[in-house]
This record gives structure tokens, C-alpha cells and sequence, in this order.
């Protein structure tokens, strides 16, 4: 079977500097795929590749067979690929409707919209709570909810996903995590998930990558990336105290 | 005190006749007398540099002194005596040094161990020593001792260099270097003084262990005779001279930075600067821009391959330029290897393109002031030393054991062929026995291993030549050739014998193949596993299109296996049929030098490989 996603040979500057050093990974149908990493090691850049934001120097992104890489955003949106953003960034003066109108704005079949729109509050009840509720006024969590509901308004192929447990209590993450999952399984949605969080979102995967300074250094099921010897001691605080009981330097990574 | 005809070289006295006794080096016969004079003569000029902070600090051989003498009597204060073994775990540093040399004023035995080495390693080798003090750098190497601490009974003291992240800790044998120096520090010189002259020239200097490719590690005993003799080989040889900048960065366990880094200073007064961290050393390389550069052929290949990679992504002039300027570099390097006098116009193309690129390009990678560079503790491909040649920074290949105090043979200007590793060096004798193996005579010959008088005795044949395990041949000019290692020697199920380090070593003169191992022992036909070179086979995978996303997918991929496979067919093309290697298998878990699998200089242990690996070779056969 073909993949939904692949990306082959990713090469991504900011002016001279190059983010992401020869990526390639493949997301397939019904699949979450996890991407983990420190801070600086090009997950967003990724993503924003992947969406169009930004334009590769080299390599290609193949959606549904077709190379997509260097397309402007509005073209990679049409064809299903939605990138919930890091921060939320939901559109604070409009209401939560209004934003998640904003979501189908591609889409013009009323009825549907509507359908889907009742399917974003089954999901997430509480913003058809605060439906008229003016975005900026939510909270963290809610806004975090409102940005994957206006995604899920598109019904993407594929939603990318940055970080949505950022700034996100550990109860609020669960939450957000689970229904994250229910959406997977239930309404088929593939994702891609970008993260800090390993443990919720080896939880959560399927398959997962490790980047570091630009470049994959590991990837395997999320089962066993969640066992590996490195993922657990560097992402997952399953720290080894060493004989004295307090460790101050750090194993070298392995990634095997 | 000697009655031999003297000679002056680099300023420095010794026997006009190399390798005869008392082997000398401006009348000194042991290592600490020597240290002793030259820092009483060099008084405040700068002996070291280090980085603290990010600044480079400059310590002058006055301190020099007074640090080991410190270190020395606390050592002594402790109840270190004569004989007695001291192992030091830690990075380059000054410290390092400092407490090496005083262990040997002490007339007691230096020892280092490797960083990368695990605790029950360190374990092995302390109780192997007997080690007395453990020196260790800093709280890492700290747990590694406390890992093992009930292994190590006889251990009696542990001294940290590095206060850092343990100022709370308490041990019982456990104390930090600055209270070591503050016990000696008052002691009494005279008492110094005496230690140093009763350290004999036959005393055991320092142990060196082996990697050992199979079984323990053994402790090579050099002793302080067996050093001066390599010292008084390398004055003749090495690149340096009174006040040369030198760059400190191979582990100092191992015998070539030992004679680079240690002894060279003290025989001609140079200066060591250490290099903050390895992974700093092409930083350190250009700030320091020594006059002389002693590294192993990974380090070589690592400088190529960076320029290589400036070049491809500078602009089309960039490249243009580049090539020409190398074209030209070839044209001369060519007629400089074959002795031959460099036409008038070839020199005149090479000093313009020298004026334009090539010494720009030296002056980057911190190589303008080089007299000349020197490789040595594993075979280098003939194509990179002719490509340094053609830059400008001539490279001499040399070959020595831990057991020949880190000297043998090797290439100098006006003596120099590429490929071979040179002339026998003066003092030292060498032959080819009837079955092809490399024997070494010298004063530099070690005097056995420890604790391994079965070992030491094979080490040697019955009329007192030390066998080097190599096999090699000497060519009429007195060039020696190695061409494999006795010990590897491959019989195949065909009855065949196979020397598989020249196979070996045509395969990693590939710029993608870092190491490979043949395998073919009682087997029907040879077999190769092969660990291919990261950066390279990635750039190579990245140009040409080739999806990857960690280490194992790039060694499955198959066009990396193609790759891979065309360079083992163009070895094959030259060697005989039953020498071909019928398939190949690639390491695709990324091995650090960690791993037991390599050896500190990062080469790959075979009896380790082929037993790790059971698995991949069994599928080839």
C-alpha cells in the first residue's frame, strides 16, 4: 500500500541556516504518526513544509501520489491537508462559530458543514457551550479545542498537528489526547502529530520519529520507540540515577 | 658521562649514533630528570595552553614543574612508592599530564584508561595494575568507579580532577586533585629531588594496554629506556621544534599522542595547547594553527571530507577555482612524490593558485604554518595523501606499536612512498621472517607484558626479535609494506590463506565504507561486514534522491546497497578469484566508540564483530 504522506529528502533553509538536513517519512491511511524532538530540531519546520508556509530547497512531498512540495497553502489545504497550528492561534474577536466557520471556508455544502459542525460539538461540548463566546475569551485548553475542531471543519485527509499540549495542564493534555484518539478511531482522521510530550504521544501513535538538529536519527513503531533505551531516559524522565543517586552528566544518545 | 660521539640536532644533544646505551637526550637518561631540566631551563615560557572558560590560559613550564611536584608528594603523602601503579580515567588535560609525570618522579607507573571504557572495563585494568590511586576526571567517570568499587579491592585512593556537581559528595577513598596538591604543597624539594635521581633508566615508565582485538587487554611495560630511545628516534623525525605549537586532542593513553603530546614537548620545548573536547578539535585546529599535526587516518578523512563539502556548496566560480587550484596542486604533488624536479611551469601555475585558493584554504582549516603532517595507528588510503600534497600540507605516513614505544618506520621528505610506511627509522632495526611477519630489534622494544609471561614470550623469537604480528614485505630502498596481520589470516575451507587487511584496506579507502571486516575462516568463500561512513553514504543518499530516516533505514535502502556493492566489485577487480568477496552485509546500528565492538581509534574489532553479528554473517553462507 502506497502511503497517504510521504516525504522524501526533505531539505528546509531559513536564509542560510538549514532546518531540516534530509528528512523522509511516510504517514499511511488511518495512521497517527508522532514526530518527537527537543526544541530546534526542525518539527515545525516540518510541518510548515509539509503545509506549504514554507517552500523546501530540495526533495519532494508526495500526497496521495502527487508532489505537492513548493505549492502555496491555500493549494495544499484544498487537497485535504490541514495544519492545526503551535499556540492555537484561533482568531480571537471572532466567536467560536465564526471560527469554526472559517475552518469549511473552502468547503460550500451547507448541510454537510452544518453535520460537521454538530459532530465538532459532540466531540468537544463545551464550545457549543461558548458557541457565541468571543474566542479570545477562552481558556487554553478550550482554544486548543476550538483549533482542532476548525480543523476537523474541512474533514482533512490528513491533519498536522503541532504541539497541542503546549502550555496544556497534564489533565487537560489526557483529555484533549483522548478525544484526539476517539477521532482517530472512530472517524478515521490520519494525523501527524508533532511533540514534546513523548509519553502521551507514543500513547497515542502508531508509528513514530525522533528528530535531532535536522535530521531523523530513529524511527520505529511507537510501541518499541516507547521501550528503547534512549527515548526512555532523554524524553520520557525514566532517568537512571547512577551510583551516587544524583547524575549530572548525560549518556551519550545511541538511538538504537 | 658517556663516552660515545655526540651530536647536535634541533639544539638538542644525543649520541651521534641512534639506539646505542646510555641512550640520552641532552645527558638525561629517564623521563623525570628530563622534565625537571628543561622546565628549570624554560623557566616562564609558556609549556601548555588550555582553554578555561572559552579563554585560552597559558601555563608555563615553571608551573609545570611545581604542579608535578606538588601532585608528586601528595602522591608520595598518600604512600604511593616506587614501583607501584597509578591509572588515570579522563580526557586530555593538563591534569592528566601533570599527574603522569608525577607518578614516574615518584619512580612509580602511569597507566591511563580510556573515557569510553565501561565500569567493569576500568575494573579489569585496575585490579590487572594493581592500581594503587585512580585518578578520575570528573563525576561521570566518578560512577563509574562507584559502579565496580567492590570489584577493585586493592585500589587504595581515588583522586577527582573536577569539583563540579560533587561538592557535596563524601567517600572514604575519595579525594578531590586541589587537596592532593595541598598535601604536597610545602613538601620538601630535596625529598623531590632524591625520588627523581633514583628512577633508573631500566624501571618500568608507564603501561600501556591494547585494545586487544581478542582476549583482555595486556599491559605493555615501557620502561623509561624504552622512551628515551623513542623520544631520541622522533627527534630526527617529528615535525617540531624549540617553541612549535602543538595541538593536543588523541586520547593520551594512547601511544602516539603520548609521544606527541608528552614526550616531543620535553626533548625540543614546544608547546602543547589541548583542544577543549573532540568535538571542538577543527575549531582548536584553526586557532591554534600549529606547526606540526600528528593524527590518525579518521581525522584525515574527516578534514577532507569537510572541504569537499565547503567546496560543493560554495558558488560556481568557488568551484571552479577549487578545481583548477587542485588541479594544479596534483600537477606538482606528482612530480614532489616521484622525486622528480617540478617543472618550471607547473611550479609557476601552482604558486598562482596557491596565492589564490590553496593557501586561503590552509589558512581556514588552520594548517598555513604546518612544516609537514604525520598519520600513523592504522593504514590511509595513497589517494589522501596525494590530495594533501596537492593542497600543500604534505603528509608522511609512520608506523609504530605500543610496543615499540609508538615508533618504527617511516616516511620523511626525500624519503617518502605512498602507500608503503616507510623507512626503518635510525636505531631500529627490522627484517621479514620466512613466514612474511614484520620483527622489530630496538632499544624502544618494550620489556614484556604484564603479568603475562606466556604472552611476552611469544611476543618474541629466541634471538630476541619482537615479532609485531604484521606481514609486510621491505622493498630494496628499505620501504616497508604491511600487508596484514598474522594473526588474521583467513584459511578458507579451499585450503586458501588470505591475509584479509589488504582486502580490508582497499575497502576503506572508500569514502563510503569507514570499516570493514572480511570473513571467510573455514568457510567456503570470503563474506565482508562492512560499516559504511555516515556522512558520506548520507550526503550520497540526500544527492541522489535516496529517502531515508534513521541509520538502519539508510543501510536497507537499496541504493545505498548498490552503492556499497560497486565499490566492493571495483576491490574485487584487484584481487585474485579466491580473494573475491561473494557477498557483503552493512552494521546498520550506528557504533560508537562505546561499543565493545570498536577499538579506541574506532576501528572495528573483528573477533568482537564476528561474534556480535553471528546472525548477518550466518545469512551469507
Amino acid at each position: 500500500m502506497s502511503a497517504l504522506l510521504e516525504v522524501r529528502n526533505l531539505e528546509t533553509f531559513y536564509g542560510p541556516i538549514m532546518a531540516i538536513r534530509g528528512v523522509s517519512l511516510e504517514v499511511h491511511k488511518g495512521q497517527v504518526v508522532t514526530v518527537l524532538g527537543a526544541n530546534g530540531a526542525g518539527k515545525t519546520t516540518l510541518l510548515k513544509t509539509i503545509s506549504g508556509i514554507m517552500d523546501p530547497e530540495k526533495g519532494q512531498i508526495l500526497f496521495e501520489g502527487e508532489e505537492i512540495q513548493g505549492r502555496e497553502p491555500h493549494q495544499v489545504v484544498r487537497r485535504g491537508i490541514v495544519q492545526v497550528p503551535e499556540g492555537r492561534e484561533v482568531f480571537p474577536l471572532l466567536t467560536v462559530e465564526e471560527n469554526l466557520a472559517l475552518g469549511a471556508y473552502t468547503r460550500s455544502d451547507k448541510a454537510e458543514i452544518a453535520r460537521d459542525r454538530d459532530m465538532v460539538f459532540s466531540y468537544f461540548p463545551i464550545l457549543a457551550e461558548r458557541r457565541l463566546q468571543e474566542a479570545g475569551t477562552l481558556s487554553g485548553g478550550q482554544q486548543q479545542m476550538l483549533a482542532i475542531g476548525r480543523g476537523l471543519m474541512l474533514r482533512p485527509k490528513i491533519m498536522l498537528l503541532d504541539e497541542p499540549s503546549l502550555g496544556l495542564s497534564p489533565l487537560l493534555t489526557q483529555e484533549i489526547f483522548t478525544i484526539l484518539r476517539r477521532l482517530n478511531e472512530d472517524e478515521g482522521v490520519t494525523m501527524m502529530l508533532v511533540e514534546q510530550n513523548a509519553a502521551v504521544a507514543l500513547d497515542l501513535a502508531d508509528q513514530g520519529y525522533v528528530m535531532e538538529l535536522g535530521r531523523i536519527v530513529m524511527s520505529d513503531t511507537a510501541e518499541k520507540l516507547a521501550a528503547s533505551e534512549d527515548i526512555r531516559s532523554f524524553y520520557l524522565g525514566h532517568a537512571n540515577e547512577g551510583a551516587r543517586g544524583e547524575r549530572r552528566w548525560k549518556k551519550r544518545k545511541t538511538w538504537r | 658521562m658517556s663516552t660515545l660521539p655526540q651530536t647536535v640536532i634541533k639544539g638538542v644533544r644525543v649520541n651521534a649514533q641512534p639506539g646505542q646505551r646510555p641512550v640520552h637526550i641532552d645527558g638525561h637518561t629517564t623521563i623525570p630528570a628530563l622534565l625537571r631540566a628543561r622546565c628549570q631551563e624554560n623557566g616562564s615560557a609558556t609549556a601548555h595552553r588550555a582553554k578555561d572558560l572559552g579563554i585560552w590560559q597559558a601555563y608555563s613550564w615553571a608551573d609545570y614543574l611545581d604542579r608535578v611536584r606538588d601532585i608528586a608528594l601528595g602522591m608520595r603523602a598518600l604512600g604511593l612508592q616506587r614501583g607501584q601503579v597509578i591509572s588515570i580515567l579522563s580526557e586530555d588535560r593538563l591534569e592528566w599530564i601533570h599527574c603522569d609525570m608525577a607518578a614516574q618522579c615518584l619512580g612509580a607507573i602511569s597507566s591511563g584508561v580510556y573515557t569510553t571504557d565501561s565500569p567493569s572495563q576500568l575494573a579489569y585494568l585496575v585490579n590487572d595494575s594493581d592500581t594503587q590511586i585512580l585518578f578520575v576526571e570528573n563525576d561521570e567517570q566518578l560512577d563509574k568507579f562507584l559502579a565496580v568499587e567492590g570489584q577493585m579491592p586493592g585500589l587504595k585512593q581515588v583522586v577527582i580532577f573536577d569539583k563540579e556537581g560533587l561538592h557535596d559528595f563524601r567517600h572514604e577513598k575519595c579525594l578531590f586533585l586541589s587537596d592532593l596538591v595541598d598535601r604536597g604543597r610545602g613538601g620538601s624539594v630535596a625529598e623531590f629531588d632524591a625520588s627523581i635521581d633514583a628512577v633508573q633508566p631500566g624501571d618500568t615508565a608507564v603501561l600501556i594496554y591494547t585494545s586487544g582485538t581478542t582476549g583482555n587487554p595486556k599491559g605493555v611495560m615501557l620502561t623509561h629506556e624504552n622512551i628515551m630511545a623513542g623520544m631520541e628516534v622522533s627527534l630526527y623525525n617529528l615535525p617540531f621544534t624549540k617553541g612549535a605549537e602543538q595541538l593536543c586532542f588523541l586520547p593520551l593513553c594512547h601511544i602516539l599522542e603520548r609521544i606527541v603530546s608528552l614526550y616531543t614537548p620535553l626533548i625540543v620545548s614546544s608547546t602543547v595547547n589541548f583542544a577543549e573536547s573532540p568535538e571542538t578539535v577543527f575549531d582548536n585546529l584553526r586557532e591554534i594553527s600549529p606547526h606540526g599535526f600528528v593524527a590518525v587516518p579518521r581525522v584525515w578523512e574527516k578534514i577532507y571530507s569537510r572541504v569537499l563539502l565547503m567546496a560543493q556548496e560554495s558558488t560556481l566560480i568557488g568551484r571552479w577555482a577549487f578545481a583548477q587550484a587542485l588541479k594544479a596542486g596534483r600537477a606538482r604533488a606528482e612530480c614532489l612524490l616521484d622525486d622528480r624536479p617540478v617543472p618550471a611551469g607547473v611550479a609557476l601555475r601552482y604558486r598562482i593558485w596557491d596565492f589564490l585558493v590553496l593557501a586561503n584554504l590552509r589558512r581556514m582549516l588552520g594548517m598555513d604554518r604546518i612544516i609537514h603532517g604525520l598519520t600513523g595507528a592504522a593504514p590511509i588510503s595513497p589517494d589522501l595523501l596525494r590530495w594533501y600534497f596537492a593542497i600543500g600540507v604534505p603528509v608522511y605516513e609512520g608506523w609504530g606499536m605500543s610496543e615499540t614505544s609508538g615508533i618504527g618506520t617511516i616516511n620523511l621528505p626525500g624519503a617518502n612512498k605512498v602507500g608503503s610506511i616507510g623507512q626503518t627509522c635510525a636505531g631500529i632495526e627490522t627484517r621479514i621472517a620466512p613466514d612474511g611477519e614484520i620483527q622489530v630489534k630496538g632499544l624502544n622494544v618494550f620489556s614484556g607484558y604484564l603479568n603475562k609471561p606466556d604472552k611476552t614470550a611469544e611476543a618474541f623469537t629466541e634471538d630476541g626479535w619482537m615479532r609485531t604480528g604484521d606481514v609486510g614485505r621491505i622493498d630494496n630502498q628499505g620501504f616497508v609494506t604491511i600487508t596484514g596481520r598474522m594473526k588474521d589470516i583467513i584459511i578458507t575451507a579451499g585450503g586458501k590463506n588470505i591475509t584479509p587487511a589488504e582486502i580490508e584496506s582497499r575497502l576503506k579507502f572508500s569514502h563510503y565504507i569507514s570499516d570493514a571486516v572480511i570473513i571467510g575462516d573455514r568457510r567456503k568463500y570470503l563474506t565482508c561486514l562492512i560499516m559504511i561512513d555516515q556522512e558520506n553514504v548520507e550526503k550520497y543518499a540526500q544527492d541522489n534522491k535516496v529517502p531515508f530516516s534513521d541509520f538502519r533505514s539508510l543501510c536497507r535502502a537499496e541504493p545505498v546497497l548498490d552503492l556499497i556493492r560497486r565499490e566492493v566489485e571495483a576491490v574485487n577487480k584487484e584481487f585474485a578469484r579466491v580473494e573475491q568477496i561473494k557477498d557483503f552485509r552493512l552494521i546498520d546500528v550506528l557504533l560508537t566508540a562505546e561499543d565493545e565492538e570498536l577499538t579506541a581509534t574506532m576501528k572495528l574489532k573483528r573477533a568482537t564483530v564476528e561474534q556480535r553479528h553471528k546472525a548477518l554473517i550466518d545469512a551469507m553462507y
